[in-house]
């Protein structure tokens, strides 16, 4: 071997190199290789550099909001086993057993509101606005915004234009993660006035494998518009799966017993104004909707 | 044999039993049908329809024309096909069976199972991977017929066993590995349509017409065309567009107002924006608050307005925990809506004339105030509106409609002021 051994750089790092006088010099660091998996760390806007601190680090140590945070946490604690006693779910075991609807969210005070997150395609660099507030008489929630779907020019991203409200994950004391148990209902009932515009609902239901985390089960809203306010129930077995966006091809229904958030989505590629009132969101038995799900479950391309 | 007419004498001629049973087995009265004998004459019967005609298999033809045959059997389509003699069976004559067919019948019945016929002949001919083919196919599909006009049709999958047969035909394509070309893609627009959604109308009062109807509560809202744009000269000679003015009420929001309380004003309340795909309109919309729960009457139920069955129980029955279908919210009530309009100029003028012709049918709006609460931003207000009798002050500007009433003006009506205070908002 006459020739010395050479150091095996990555060629991506020789491009962004060349214009580093300091290249020598530098130890190799990790450069564009995240430490977590893509799936696991979260979105990260095109064009900026990724943060790549320890988790020990990225805590920031509070005393009075930790006082407060305490306080908050055990009174929780003590409404919880007081629950326990009076049934499961703090209702009585009759209750719990027999009632056919049930009102999940309800917009009656600024309180409500923030059980919502809002978010829009503000994030990925787009233009849509999204707000929400109290509608007439504080009775119902307005959500209203623009929607631009010109899409922001970082080079990776080729459509934009969506704007969404997500519930905030249930929570019990000490952030523990609490789920919305649907299992004896089987139809979402929303009582909405919109502008015309179709949206999407989206519920999350909770999954054991990471690369679920992103899995949706949606369906259409389409709404009327007009003065009217407008009853919608969509039965849960009608509700497809979907994957970060995409309609997978193998089905499932979605399993009620673990839901997380539900959102509603708008991304119709009509730019202009948008609102939605929503009175209120429940979910109710139908028995006359017998249906287990709605798509086929048997595979498409089955490999013989 | 001459052209018979009746159905008697076709007995008495002699025809054969095949079709005998076809016209006996179409059920009678009525209807034109086209039967085609051996001597290329076509029998006009007046009892069958065309329409029918379709799902019934069309006697043979022979593309060579020395050739005859006896139709004692019910003939298909295929024959068409398994006529040409084996040596012959080319791209060439699989076009010539495709142009007997086409021009045998200038309404090209039976083109369905002709196609389906044809689909399957094709690996015989030696043709089904030619694109050139497929596109002479897919041309004896009659054009513009099965296009969806309205979205009633484009719902309900209009025409859907010729919808079927396209696919199938795309189908055979895609499983040969055939591109289609851009003129399977201008035959499928003309035979199917531009998208199986109709566009909206691009007529305003056509547009205003259909939104309408869509936002309405009631079927039998009526919509009423107040004034169609045009263009007017004032009296200084200057010319100007006048908007259209079309506007909806049903038969109960007429009697609604026909209650409503003459003290009370109403309100001109707009422009809300409506959404159809990716145009937005605004609407206008005629309202009342609601009533204070101290003024509400019950109404009174005549017992001899209905013998059939009382419309009144005095019974104390509950429900069930488990059969209670109600959720338990509290119900809102934001007052009655009283009509809707649409109009591409959103100005007091307009809403005026809006309001005139609403009072033809609805008497008591001259004796009702009428407030206007218009947006400013949308549209342009004009900067003071003369004050009508009867009706009210210049529009208050908002940058939402969603304010709370206690913002507004100070300059309304004092009547209102003291009734809009105590949170009787909309």
């Amino acid at each position: 071997m006459s020739l010395p051994k050479i150091s095996r750089v990555p060629a991506s790092r020789l491009l962004s190199a060349v214009h580093d006088p300091r290249w020598p010099l530098r130890s190799a660091a990790p450069l564009a290789v995240p430490k977590r998996a893509l799936t696991q760390s979260g979105y990260r806007r095109p064009g900026q550099p990724r943060e790549d601190k320890p988790p020990w680090q990225r805590i920031k140590f509070d005393f009075s909001k930790g006082l407060e945070g305490i306080t908050k946490h055990f009174k929780l604690l003590r409404q919880e086993f007081s629950d326990r006693l009076v049934g499961p779910e703090g209702k009585p075991i009759i209750e719990h057993m027999l009632e056919q609807n049930r009102v999940i969210w309800e917009f009656r005070g600024p309180d409500s509101l923030q059980e919502w997150t809002l978010s829009s395609d503000r994030e990925i660099g787009g233009q849509s606005e999204i707000h929400l507030k109290l509608g007439k008489n504080n009775e119902t929630c307005f959500l209203y915004g623009t929607l631009q779907s010109a899409p922001p020019r970082d080079g990776e991203t080729r459509y934009s234009g969506y704007c969404s409200m997500r519930s905030k994950q249930p929570l019990v004391s000490f952030d523990r993660k609490k789920h919305h148990d649907w299992s004896s209902f089987n139809t979402l009932h929303l009582r909405i006035r919109g502008d015309g515009r179709p949206w999407m609902v989206n519920i999350a239901a909770e999954s054991y494998f990471t690369h679920q985390k992103d899995d949706l089960y949606s369906y259409f809203l389409y709404t009327r518009g007009g003065p009217y306010w407008q009853d919608v129930k969509i039965p849960f077995s009608k509700f497809f799966l979907t994957h970060r966006g995409r309609i997978q091809d193998n089905q499932h229904p979605l399993w009620l017993d673990k839901v997380n958030t539900i959102g509603f989505t708008l991304g119709d590629k009509a730019d202009g104004p948008f609102q939605l009132e929503i009175d209120f969101i429940g979910v109710c038995k139908d028995y006359a909707h017998t249906e287990d799900f709605a798509y086929e479950v048997y595979k498409r391309n089955p490999e013989v | 044999m001459k052209s018979t007419r009746c159905l008697l004498q076709l007995v008495l001629s002699g025809r054969t039993a095949a079709r005998i049973n076809e016209l006996l087995l179409s059920p009678a009265t009525s209807r034109l049908s086209v039967l085609h004998n051996q001597q290329q004459q076509a029998l006009r019967h007046f009892r069958c329809s065309p329409a029918s005609a379709k799902s019934r298999p069309v006697p043979a033809r022979s593309v060579d024309e020395d050739k005859t045959n006896s139709t004692k059997s019910l003939a298909t389509q295929e024959d068409l096909f398994e006529q040409v003699p084996e040596e012959s069976k080319t791209k060439a004559t699989f076009n010539q069976v495709i142009d007997v067919f086409t021009k045998r019948d200038i309404r090209r019945r039976g083109h369905v199972e002709f196609i389906y016929a044809a689909l399957k002949k094709m690996s015989e001919f030696g043709v089904e991977k030619d694109l050139s083919v497929y596109n002479k196919l897919l041309d004896v599909f009659p054009k513009e017929v099965f296009v969806p006009r309205n979205y009633i049709q484009r719902m309900f999958n209009h025409y859907p066993r010729q919808q079927e047969c396209g696919v199938q035909i795309l189908e055979q394509m895609e499983s040969y590995g055939i591109m289609p070309n851009v003129e399977t893609k201008v035959l499928l627009v003309q035979i199917f349509g531009e998208k199986s959604h109709p566009p909206l109308p691009e007529d305003p009062v056509d547009l205003a017409r259909l939104s309408l109807t869509r936002i309405a509560n009631d079927l039998d809202s009526k919509i009423t065309v107040y004034q169609l744009p045009c263009t007017d000269i004032t009296e200084s000679g200057e010319e100007i567009q006048l908007p259209h003015i079309v506007g909806i009420q049903s038969p109960s929001q007429m009697e609604l107002l026909a209650k409503h309380n003459p003290n009370k004003p109403v309100f001109v309340e707009g422009p809300f924006p409506l959404w159809l795909r990716k145009t937005c309109v605004h609407y206008y919309l005629l309202r009342a608050d609601p009533t204070p729960p101290e003024e509400k009457e019950e109404e009174v139920y005549d017992p001899e307005r209905c013998f059939d069955y009382p419309l009144q129980l005095d019974l104390d029955l509950d429900r069930d925990l488990g059969d209670d279908e109600s959720f338990d919210v509290d119900d809102l009530d934001e007052g009655p809506v009283f009509a809707m309009c649409m109009t591409s100029q959103g100005d007091q003028v307009t809403l005026n004339q809006w309001i005139s012709g609403l009072q033809q049918n609805n008497p008591i709006l001259g004796k009702v105030p009428t407030l206007f609460r218009l947006d400013a931003g949308i549209q342009e207000l004009q900067a003071a509106a003369q004050p009508e009798p009867g009706h009210s002050h210049p529009p208050h500007p908002e940058t939402q409609r969603e304010d709370p009433q206690s913002d507004e003006d100070p300059e309304a009506v004092e009547e209102e002021e003291s009734r809009r205070s105590h949170g009787m908002k909309q």
